[in-house]
């Protein structure tokens, strides 16, 4: 325990009247890691956008060593030893590594404005040794993993002189192996006396690597502690200010026995290879896999996003002939992707056009020309937006883009439910979204489960299906390596399942 | 094998059509030829080198016509009134390119009107302020001038060549070697990361919009200097053509991606070629501009294949073990 | 997202629209443009009365319905992210294949070089000159044309994945090029009288062109507000993947906008050539700046997913009323260009501002 790096003094901020942050005062230690929590819209982000120079803060003062702190810009920010290394990556796919990391500081020839490229390359491969990346530095960004390119990030906010470095949501786009080498990143940072400031969805990852916990909620500091005065349990609690007992919502109904969804030896080289497994009715199957399993491969590949080679996909028994997304959605599956941002909604639209944009066919008529019936479908947007409890003041003016990353699933997910679906495959339904959204969605799935569809549950958090599945499948490098019964959830036999056939290197 | 064909495109291309109109007409092979393609792609060439750039950060610019119009009027009126000897005519030319230049990039970092109005309001009234000067009239130039569009370096490189190889080197150099270059090519990927980076965008973009403007007046200059005369249509549509050049050489509309060595020079003496190829095989005048445009349509064509199928081939590929 | 303002604006706009007040609510309202015109037209009444003479408002009508045509076709494409460069080019290849069926007398010192000489025309005419299926056959071909090039244009965009710009550009070249070629750059007179008629005659003093462009303007209003394909194209041009996923037809849907543009490029030509009198291989050459100016300054997003009828109209209107008073002022021809291109400037500046003051004040 070395000396306080960073203080924050009774921070306050405002956006258009709303306090975003209340009173903040914490401090980081040096060489210290502090794991800051709290569901999404708590103030985390904007908490550090003050200390990264984004924003300023209304009220209050930051002090880095004794000092005053208060960077205008993030130039600034970066030049007082504070590097900010975002969940979206502020990388150029069509520039080397060396390129990204002198972009705004390339050494010179001289007196000339002409870049020194073996200076260059040379310091390159210094950062880059030190975060152990073996890869040339005049690789295309583009090439490279996110894992790799993350720890481009890094190599480039230690060449300049960070001290403090804040990571935010580091491993949502990791491969399992990429996080541990990450983690191992982090433990030699923390030994060379930097300080970290570590945010992350991810309770068990915060619990393991953090010193200090702060928990934010609804803009002021819910709680702090040491790591040991904390358990995952009282994390939740203090992040949602209730006591939740249960993570998971009890299911109300179990399985059918009719099969809603039938995959027969699905291949396609390189990808996925002899899938095989039947979806019941009212059935919650999860499908868990470590990142490049090949999971969202195959829910793509079911509903007719992308080809396949050999086997088949029937529905409520008849065999498909085209397999396109139209057709899917004829044969009533539904598919909430994995990146709402960018397959799942309409940024600039309404929640109002964005729910309404499957089944509009629905309520149309007309022969030539097919009118919409407005009050109609006007009526079960509505409905549905209730059922979801979506909060807005007005359903056609409301944009997408300004909901909350809670809001915006469960826009996404009525879009489908608006259709009536009797399958649903949902691609991390739950990723980048707080605690208290996430019940509410888990409780979505198990009344439509209760109505009768079929889902088709994947995930990369182990915890949450197996905290609502009927039956987990596991899959690696492309087939189904294993499937777990409710009564048999063991969750050192899934990862072991996971983990089979997994090559050293992940992805190719 | 498949993706470095796919990269090399622009190469590919260029000798697919060097070959074909060799084949069919082979007077085409003869070095007079090229020259006179090469001269020809001069000027064109360096419009289309100053396109890139803007191009590359995400932009365009459509008004460089105009500007040509507008800047070798200036020179042109200032020698016919005033006598003025040529390299002042020179200089008042860029300078009018520059000024013009920088017209637009204020328009388009400290108004934050979109690149593709700003161009458009400006090729407008670009071209009427130099029909204004001109009352419509062509503006004739003195044979000093003439002589210098037809001189040779060394008596033999002509004079055109050489300018267009000078800014593509210069151009080459900035961009690949200098921090500013880089920057271009970074603003063009992802500007919101290019702040987040602590780049001054606007200065970047400026920089380009500049660029663009002086190399379109340079342009003009050096086709007037083989024209003898400017006339009231002087440029128009050169936008296109340039962006055409530039497209051809694998610039990408999107920002980001493009070079101007050896990609926007094969781009534009590709066109150039089409066109002497179209004459030299004695296609008919009033089917040239239809051959044009069916090649050029091939070629976008086979850029967005080959676009296509980067992506596909570079997607996430899991290797599935072939046991069991 | 705004039409003219890149992705952040400064404080130009917040400086700008402090203290305006009135003028602020004015600014504000989505009819800002027919405000706008309004006002300029009272404003030149006062220094030019002749403004608002029946001839001039004739004037200024047989402009603006052929325009507003063009505009109509072109903020489809618009709407679903693309641009049409072609829509001139169309016009003067249906212009042309009009007047080949339609003519009635075709001087042979101009045209017996013609590849068509001898085969459809002759120094009769065209391929039904003098029949009184002419007309009805030649707009119905023209049409035919118009849709045919919509339809290419729309092929290689969705489905050879194409950029627009690049493709419309080259169909610009290809098809003007044809035109010049077919007509070897003669423009081909003695059209029928009827045919003439649609675009310079009036019924009960208004003038049909003015039926057509407002039965156009009509269908596409209720086609975009109220029916299926008209979300459709929407949510394409705000979002092609999210939109593919949701079941949408994406490349049909993009198909039908270029077929619709280049079927207004082809109704704008039987407008202007029957006014003109003339089968014109160069038609509409200057008319796609007019066509871009208007709609910016109507307000219809460049970039896709955002747009209505009524705007264009209003910018059609704006621009219309604006090239006419500058005719008025008997202003040289450049000037006018000069004065268009600040006026377009100057739309796209307000509508940063606009962009700014909602965001800002838009939180209510």
């Amino acid at each position: 325990m070395g000396d306080t790096i960073l203080q924050f003094e009774n921070i306050s901020k405002s956006f258009f009247g709303i306090h975003a942050l209340r009173d903040v005062t914490f401090s980081l230690e040096r060489g210290q890691l502090l794991g800051l929590i709290g569901e999404n819209g708590a103030g985390k982000t904007t908490l550090m956008n003050i200390l990264g120079g984004v924003i300023q803060a209304d009220e209050g003062t930051m002090r880095m060593k004794g000092v005053e702190y208060r960077p205008r810009n993030p130039a600034e920010a970066a030049k007082a030893g504070v590097a900010f290394i975002h969940q979206e990556l502020n990388l150029f796919t069509n520039l080397s590594i060396a390129d990204n990391i002198f972009i705004d500081r390339f050494p010179r020839i001289g007196a000339l404005p002409l870049i020194n490229k073996k200076a260059m390359r040379s310091r390159t491969r210094e950062l880059l040794s030190g975060v152990e990346l073996e890869v040339s530095p005049d690789t295309l960004v583009e090439r490279i993993s996110p894992g790799e390119r993350q720890l481009v990030e890094i190599a480039k906010a230690l060449g300049f002189g960070a001290e403090i470095m804040i990571f935010d949501e580091p491993t949502t786009s990791l491969t399992a192996r990429e996080t541990e080498q990450l983690f191992k990143i982090i433990e030699q940072l923390r030994a060379g006396g930097k300080s970290i400031i570590y945010i992350s969805h991810n309770l068990g990852n915060v619990l393991h690597l953090a010193d200090e916990i702060v928990v934010v909620r609804d803009g002021a500091v819910a709680g702090t502690g040491d790591k040991s005065e904390y358990t995952i349990d009282k994390m939740v609690s203090q992040m949602v200010g209730r006591d939740i007992d249960q993570m998971y919502p009890a299911r109300t109904a179990g399985p059918s026995d009719t099969v809603a969804l039938e995959v027969k030896d699905l291949s396609q080289s390189g990808i996925v290879k002899g899938i095989s497994f039947s979806l019941r009715k009212g059935e919650v199957a999860g499908l868990f896999g470590l990142m490049g399993s090949g999971r969202s491969e195959l829910a793509r590949i079911i509903f007719g996003l992308d080809p396949f080679e050999r086997g088949s996909v029937k529905v409520g028994g008849a065999e498909r002939k085209r397999y396109t997304p139209a057709e899917s959605i004829e044969k009533k599956i539904a598919f909430v992707t994995e990146n709402r941002r960018e397959e799942g909604l309409l940024m600039e639209a309404p929640i109002f056009d964005n729910i309404a944009l499957v089944a509009m066919p629905d309520y149309t008529r007309g022969l030539m020309m097919r009118f919409v019936e407005k009050k109609r479908i006007f009526g079960a947007v509505g409905d549905v937006a209730e059922s979801m409890r979506i909060k807005t003041a007005s359903l056609d003016r409301q944009l997408a883009k300004n909901l909350s990353g809670g809001n915006q699933q469960k826009t996404v997910i009525g879009k489908w439910l608006l259709s009536k679906p009797a399958v649903f495959i949902m691609d991390e339904p739950t990723r980048g979204i707080d605690v208290g959204a996430k019940y509410e969605i888990y409780n979505i799935i198990n009344d439509l489960a209760a109505a009768g569809t079929g889902i088709l549950f994947i995930s990369s958090e182990l915890e949450e299906l197996m905290g609502g599945c009927d039956r987990i499948l596991v899959m690696s490098n492309g087939q189904i390596q294993g499937c777990f019964e409710k009564g048999d959830f063991d969750q050192a036999k899934i990862l072991h399942a996971a983990f089979k056939g997994h090559k050293k290197h992940g992805v190719a | 094998m498949l993706a470095v064909c796919l990269r090399n495109t622009p190469v590919i291309l260029f000798a697919a059509v060097f070959v074909v109109f060799g084949i069919l007409a082979p007077r085409f092979f003869q070095y007079q030829n090229f020259e006179n393609i090469v001269k020809q792609a001069s000027y064109a060439g360096i419009i289309a080198v100053g396109m890139t750039f803007v191009l590359l950060t995400a932009g365009i610019d459509l008004s460089v016509g105009s500007n040509m119009y507008l800047s070798a009027v200036a020179a042109g009126l200032l020698i016919k009134n005033y006598n003025v000897p040529v390299w002042v005519a020179l200089a008042v030319c860029l300078l009018v390119g520059l000024a013009f230049g920088m017209f637009n990039a204020f328009a388009i970092t400290k108004l934050r009107i979109i690149p593709f109005v700003v161009t458009l309001s400006t090729l407008f009234a670009g071209r009427g302020l130099g029909l204004m000067l001109t009352k419509s009239r062509p503006v004739p130039f003195p044979e000093t001038i003439i002589r210098i569009g037809s001189s040779r370096l060394f008596g033999v490189v002509p004079l055109p060549i050489v300018i267009f190889v000078c800014v593509v080197i210069c151009a080459h150099v900035f961009l690949r070697r200098t921090q500013m270059g880089r920057q271009i090519y970074a603003v063009g990927n992802d500007i919101e990361a290019a702040k987040k980076a602590g780049i001054n965008t606007d200065r970047v973009r400026a920089t380009a919009y500049i660029v663009c403007g002086l190399l379109a007046s340079l342009g003009g200059f050096v086709s007037v200097a083989q024209l003898g005369i400017v006339n009231a249509g002087f440029g128009e549509g050169y936008e296109f053509e340039a962006i055409t050049a530039a497209v051809l050489g694998g610039t990408s509309l999107f920002g980001g991606i493009g070079n101007v060595f050896p990609g926007t020079v094969l781009g534009t003496v590709l066109i150039q070629m089409i066109s002497a190829g179209l004459v030299f095989t004695q296609v008919d005048l009033y089917i040239q501009p239809l051959v044009e445009g069916a090649i050029i349509f091939f070629a976008v064509l086979l850029d967005s294949f080959r676009n296509v199928q980067l992506v596909r081939i570079s997607r996430r590929h899991i290797r599935v073990e072939e046991t069991a | 997202m705004s039409l003219a303002s890149s992705k952040e604006g400064k404080d130009v706009g917040t400086r700008i629209g402090q203290g305006l007040g009135l003028a602020r609510r004015l600014l504000l309202s989505e009819n800002f443009v027919l405000y706008i015109s309004i006002l300029y037209f009272l404003g030149l009444w006062i220094f030019i009365p002749r403004i608002a003479s029946a001839g001039n408002l004739g004037n200024i009508s047989s402009n603006m319905w052929p325009l507003l045509t063009l505009a109509i076709g072109q903020m489809f494409v618009l709407i679903v992210g693309g641009i049409d460069l072609s829509q001139a080019s169309i016009m003067g290849i249906t212009s042309v294949v009009g007047g080949l069926v339609m003519t009635s007398r075709l001087d042979p010192t101009l045209f017996s070089k013609n590849i068509l000489w001898g085969v459809i025309i002759s120094e009769n005419g065209g391929m039904l000159g003098g029949s009184p299926a002419a007309v009805p056959v030649g707009i119905t071909a023209m049409l035919i044309v118009g849709v045919l090039i919509g339809m290419l244009n729309g092929i290689a965009v969705a489905k050879l994945r194409m950029p627009a710009f690049m493709v419309t550009l080259v169909s610009m070249m290809f098809f003007s090029g044809l035109a010049i070629y077919l007509t070897r750059s003669e423009n081909i007179i003695n059209l029928p009288r009827i045919y003439t008629a649609i675009g310079q005659e009036a019924f009960w003093r208004v003038p049909y062109s003015f039926f057509v462009a407002v039965a156009l303007a009509a269908a596409a209003h209720i086609v975009l507000s109220r029916t299926l394909v008209g979300r459709w194209f929407y949510a394409v041009g705000q979002n092609v993947r999210a939109s593919v996923i949701s079941g949408v037809p994406a490349a049909r849907v993009t198909i039908y906008a270029y077929i619709f543009s280049g079927f207004c490029a082809a109704v704008g030509s039987v407008l202007y050539s029957a006014r003109l009198e003339a089968g014109r291989p160069t038609l509409g050459q200057n008319l796609l700046l007019d066509i871009i100016g208007a709609v910016v300054i109507g307000g219809i997003s460049l970039y896709g997913g955002k747009g209505k009828v009524l705007w264009a109209v209003f910018g059609v209107l704006f621009f219309t009323l604006l090239s006419n008073s500058l005719n008025m002022l008997d202003l040289s021809f450049y000037t006018v260009d000069i004065v268009k291109g600040s006026i377009i400037l100057l739309a796209a500046l307000i509508d940063v501002v606009r962009t700014r003051l909602l965001a800002k004040g838009g939180a209510a």
